[in-house]
């Protein structure tokens, strides 16, 4: 058992859930969805809670595709996203994403609104995301906003969510043209916090102009960063192996790493570059004439 | 204050009476006395307490019992009917894929959860089903194969699809 006492609430809707968080809004109040990340922290005592609000039963596990935009419900777990199809063929880097986080039991609890409000510096989750500019929807009782992707995380655990709010959903652009392309590093493939992560997105004209590209890192500053230098050397350029490889040791220039047990600074920065010119060249290869659903 | 779940664990009901901080684990081993499933980092690291719920495999470590009411969930006490072993545990036998046994409930329901979704997988693909399940003896390669050699068991004794089904 865990060391610490509490109650569980399991609300049938989201409507109660979003009451409950109200009402609880004093208490030490911990939002349960997979519980990959939360239970350790309870077992360790780094969290105490009085109240754990499962919002299993709040209608989240739900992935949509519209005319123009993915919805991901904050509930999906990892397996789910990277079983869809639809988001592998629209959005491989959010598929590779998923399909790499943990090990199959992880993936199987674990989901991308716990993974994303964990708001760890290495979260496999975010960078994808941020990379196709997604927008997070908060919710709290009465009250709702969207979040780009970008401006969701503060600090390391840290994030713009207030009391009593809670995402609840993800929506994604699905472009034509933008190639999308997730990686990850970490000392084995399973069940490691990454090293480095990486995602990239670019769009190209008539096979060689790039016209938009994006750069997200994980794992090498306090939470996830664009490489904005490193996406302003690629855009309006001819695609050619040395102007990826010259971004790529831009966007390493661009991170803040820090040293500790997984991996010197200087290690992963030499990682960051090799990552990002991988993931470019991914993207390149993946842009293909596509049809919105 | 405790509160009654049902749960039905290797295709029987039971109704426990169980704490908000009772973690499902705890709950097979000492509620229900099923001791096969092992505790071993208590931290969702190590696969060691893998159990199958709807036929998905998790870390029981790290899930509340009181949050898998009404679930269906296997332990490897549920694999064999009582007489007959299933075929993953012969295949770990006749193989030689168990030295001092403490992951091996965890790699059974890791690889029984694959064959049940992949009757035919690739050896990459079984070492990802299994990638959640350290074993500290280091005895990767024959578990790998014991998991092959279930595999084809399973699909010759597979029941052959009647002619003309197909068409």
């Amino acid at each position: 058992m865990l060391p610490q006492t509490f109650e569980y609430l399991k609300p049938a809707s989201l409507g109660e859930t979003l009451d409950a968080l109200d009402q609880l809004k004093d208490k030490r109040v911990h939002v349960l969805a997979g519980g990959t990340d939360l239970i350790p922290f309870l077992r360790a005592g780094l969290k105490e809670a009085d109240y754990l609000v499962d919002i299993g039963g709040s209608g989240l596990n739900g992935v949509t595709l519209e005319k123009n935009q993915a919805k991901i419900g904050a509930m999906v777990t990892f397996t789910t996203l990277g079983r869809h199809a639809e988001i592998a063929r629209w959005l491989p880097a959010v598929s590779e994403a998923a399909r790499q986080v943990g090990a199959v039991q992880c993936r199987n609890r674990a989901t991308i609104g716990g993974n994303l409000c964990s708001a760890v510096p290495s979260l496999d989750g975010a960078p994808s995301l941020l990379t196709l500019g997604a927008k997070f929807r908060l919710q709290a009782k009465g009250k709702e906003r969207l979040v780009p992707a970008e401006q969701f995380f503060l600090g390391p655990r840290q994030t713009v969510l207030q009391p009593g709010e809670i995402l609840t959903e993800i929506i994604v652009r699905l472009q034509d043209n933008f190639g999308t392309s997730f990686l990850r590093f970490g000392r084995r493939k399973a069940l490691t916090l990454s090293i480095v992560n990486v995602a990239a997105g670019v769009s190209v004209r008539e096979g060689k102009e790039i016209t938009a590209a994006r750069i997200t890192l994980g794992a090498v500053a306090p939470t996830p960063i664009r490489a904005y230098k490193a996406e302003r050397t690629l855009e309006g350029r001819e695609v050619t192996p040395e102007l990826l490889a010259h971004a790529a040791e831009v966007a390493a220039g661009e991170t803040s790493p820090i040293s500790d047990l997984r991996a010197s600074a200087d290690y992963r920065r030499r990682i960051s570059a090799v990552l990002v010119r991988r993931a470019l060249e991914n993207s390149v290869g993946r842009i293909a004439a596509r049809v919105s659903p | 204050m405790k509160k009654t779940i049902t749960i039905n664990v290797n295709g029987k009901r039971h109704a426990l009476a169980v704490d908000a901080k009772d973690l499902l684990v705890d709950v097979i081993r000492e509620n229900l006395g099923l001791t096969g499933t092992k505790k071993g980092c208590e931290d969702g690291e190590c696969g060691a307490c893998t159990v199958l719920i709807d036929g998905e495999a998790v870390n029981s470590c790290l899930v509340l019992a009181i949050s898998v009411e009404g679930e269906d969930i296997l332990t490897v006490e549920g694999l064999s009917d009582g007489l007959t072993l299933h075929p993953l545990q012969q295949a770990f036998i006749d193989d030689a894929a168990v030295q001092c046994g403490f992951c091996a409930p965890g790699m059974l329901l890791s690889a029984k959860a694959l064959l049940d979704n992949k009757p035919n997988p690739s050896e990459p693909e079984i070492r990802e089903a299994i990638a959640g399940n350290l074993c500290r003896c280091g005895g990767y390669v024959k578990i790998v194969k014991a998991v092959q050699q279930a595999a084809e068991m399973l699909q010759h004794a597979a029941v052959p699809q009647p002619a003309g089904r197909d068409s």
